[in-house]
């Protein structure tokens, strides 16, 4: 079976640290596989190591049956990341940097469909002409989202993707996560919100030390339980 | 390549955004517009000199004929009668000004001994040598490359200190593409205006459309290549954008002003050359000492050298002109080795600047583009060359008039040599300048190959 995102004995070690050791994962459509751990922990390396920003000491990443490594523009094409801080040209107008970004991803959206996008993902319509300069975080999240989805890419990537959203933000993003799966997207989020883990998540995973500690699905777990979980293995 | 041209075409609404490029690129090229101004300026003014010259010596012409109404000895006229050896520069000066303004277009010369003529005009303002020249090749040699440094030192660091690297990334853009968009975008920019402020200067000084056009634009276009080419290396160490100006800069302050003074100093010292100065003191005291010297003595040195003259009557009288200018021509004669050995002194230095301009670029193109525009030393030297062969050739008119005791009329004014000289280009030394730029912009763009392809590039 061809898994949309696949880690096969992945490690990573750097030279005054051992990063991820041997990670083997297996990520189908439509999944929502959210991945927990303290900071350090290798949650961002692993995501580094699927966006192919850095190379495996060893093991193998696949996106979409692809390796990593030996198709470093191909696998882009399925992928879409939202990092824990957007950031964006600030000179240019949340529309036009939605705009850049589709295009460079393969799309040429006209001007109205810029804008759903934008309002999808929570932008006001106001600020949709505005330089991103003058943006929050959370607008810039925003902004971040909108190219993710604009992309209709199969696997999303997110670093700590809530940061700096309100709640109500968080919470449309969790619905729109949902929707995303129910489209066959399969997710892998990595972050410190067990509340939306458990939320959005199909399943969990704990990483310590760069090792992914324990794997389960969500549908057995209450908030409780994954905190008690996370606590067992973090502390 | 559709990605490279979305990312080419995303970099000039950046450069747009960005203010201080913007006023910093206008500047340069108003700058730029300012050397045209200011060398085609100086070279109208070294002309208009020139076209005053021939109502000069028309002037003394008109002077002399009123001083002597009649028949005159034609010493008495080789004296007093002041003409001009003319150095016309060529329509490309105007964008290289080179040696013009420190080096005379003019000598005034008279029958007397020609060494010290040649070098009495030499002298130049120093305040002027201190602040050199501002014509187009000034602009396009240093203030280019300090415009190409402020748009290429964050040429990646940019985006990676900002955060945009990642989500750049993310998309399926190679870092490669990303750079060599970002480069070329900055290239064509940097490239025309190179081309604005060139076809403006060559328009305003009417140059003739030959291959030196051709040979003028591919200098400054590789010129600024190896600028590209050092950013481009710098950018492949991948370091922040501080690092990226300081490096930078150190490179501009080496190869544009650390190097070429070495180089001058250096050149100095291994092919010294006697000072003018000191011929100009040898002649004069050899001259002066003629005076007190046995005219039997100075005339046959004299007739060892001019033979057809022997037969001239023995000087018996305390003054004439035939030993006066005897004694005056075998002054230029004791300083002959002194003239050989200062001109090709200088020949040699020029040459061994040229052996190792290849250490600076800088030096290889302002030498190239002197070449091109005939401004360069040896353009000075023919000059003084050419200079020389017209004294001698008013010394073999006036040397049968004054031998052959024939007298000096109105009408032998008309019969006098003129003298006009035209620099020359040297297109071979511009072509070999551009070799060296190619060889050191292939160099400069590899080395950025090699460290970029061994340093993959962390959006982190």
């Amino acid at each position: 079976m061809t898994y949309i995102l696949e880690a096969k004995d992945l490690r990573k070690q750097y030279p005054d640290k051992l990063a991820l050791q041997g990670l083997n994962l297996q990520i189908e459509a439509g999944e929502v596989f959210c991945l927990l751990g303290q900071n350090g922990a290798g949650k961002s390396t692993t995501i580094n190591l699927f966006l192919g920003f850095v190379q495996p000491t060893s093991g193998a990443a696949y996106i979409n049956g692809l390796e990593v490594a030996k198709n470093p523009l191909e696998i882009k094409r399925h992928l879409a990341y939202i990092p824990e801080n957007v950031m964006l040209y600030p000179h240019l107008t949340g529309l036009e940097n939605l705009g850049l970004f589709s295009q460079l991803a393969g799309f040429a959206y006209a001007e109205s469909e810029l804008r759903d996008y934008l309002e999808q993902a929570g932008l006001p319509p106001e600020a949709v002409q505005r330089r991103v300069g003058t943006y929050s975080k959370g607008m810039r999240q925003k902004v971040g989202i909108a190219i993710a989805v604009a992309k209709h890419a199969k696997v999303l990537l997110l670093d700590e993707p809530t940061s700096g959203l309100d709640p109500k933000a968080s919470n449309e993003f969790s619905e729109l996560l949902g929707k995303l799966s129910g489209q066959g997207t399969a997710v892998f989020m990595a972050t410190h919100d067990l509340f939306r883990a458990r939320e959005v998540g199909t399943r969990v995973g704990i990483m310590r030390e760069g090792e992914l500690v324990d794997v389960r699905p969500t549908s057995f777990l209450n908030a409780n339980e994954l905190e008690q979980l996370y606590l067992h293995y973090t502390h | 390549m559709r990605t490279f041209w979305i990312l080419f075409a995303a970099e000039w609404r950046h450069f747009k955004a960005a203010k201080g490029l913007v006023l910093l690129t206008s500047l340069v090229l108003l700058v730029g517009l300012y050397g045209i101004y200011y060398g085609t300026s100086e070279i109208n003014r070294q002309r208009q000199h020139l076209a005053e010259l021939p109502a000069l010596a028309r002037h003394n012409v008109d002077e002399l004929k009123v001083k002597f109404p009649g028949e005159a000895d034609a010493g008495e006229i080789g004296y007093y009668h002041t003409t001009f050896a003319v150095h016309h520069p060529t329509p490309w000066a105007s964008l290289s000004l080179g040696q013009r303004d420190v080096n005379p277009y003019y000598v005034k010369l008279r029958l007397l001994g020609l060494q010290g003529q040649l070098y009495a005009s030499e002298n130049v303002n120093p305040t002027k040598a201190l602040s050199g020249n501002f014509d187009l090749a000034f602009v396009l040699v240093y203030l280019f490359p300090l415009l190409i440094i402020a748009l290429c030192f964050n040429l990646l660091s940019s985006e990676k200190e900002q955060g945009i690297l990642t989500l750049l990334l993310a998309q399926p853009v190679s870092a490669a593409t990303l750079v060599g968009a970002k480069l070329a975008f900055r290239l064509a920019l940097v490239l025309g205006l190179v081309l604005v402020l060139s076809v403006v200067a060559m328009l305003w000084a009417q140059v003739p459309p030959d291959g030196r056009v051709g040979l003028w634009l591919a200098l400054a276009l590789v010129y600024c290549l190896f600028w590209f080419g050092v950013a481009f290396l710098i950018t492949s160490w991948q370091r922040n954008s501080a690092f990226n100006a300081v490096a930078l800069v150190g490179v501009w302050l080496v190869l544009v002003v650390l190097v070429p003074g070495l180089l001058n100093v250096f050149v100095s010292a291994a092919r010294p050359v006697p000072q003018d100065l000191e011929l100009t003191i040898k002649q004069r005291e050899e001259i002066h000492g003629g005076w007190d010297k046995p005219k039997t003595e100075t005339m046959n040195r004299f007739f060892a050298l001019y033979p057809q003259f022997r037969d001239t009557a023995t000087i018996k009288e305390r003054f004439v002109w035939r030993w006066y200018y005897a004694f005056q021509h075998l002054g230029d004669q004791s300083v002959q080795p002194l003239t050989v050995a200062y001109t090709n002194g200088l020949r040699q230095r020029y040459d061994l600047v040229n052996r190792l301009s290849w250490l600076s670029p800088a030096v290889a193109a302002q030498t190239s583009l002197n070449a091109l525009a005939g401004s360069d030393l040896p353009a000075h030297l023919a000059f003084l060359g050419s200079a020389s062969r017209y004294h001698y050739a008013l010394r073999a008119f006036y040397y049968p008039y004054l031998f052959h005791k024939v007298a000096f009329t109105h009408a032998d004014f008309a019969k006098e040599p003129t003298h006009t000289f035209t620099s020359t280009s040297e297109p071979a030394t511009a072509a070999s300048g551009l070799g060296k730029l190619l060889i050191s912009a292939g160099v400069v763009f590899g080395a950025g190959l090699l460290l970029f392809r061994a340093r993959p590039v962390n959006p982190r």
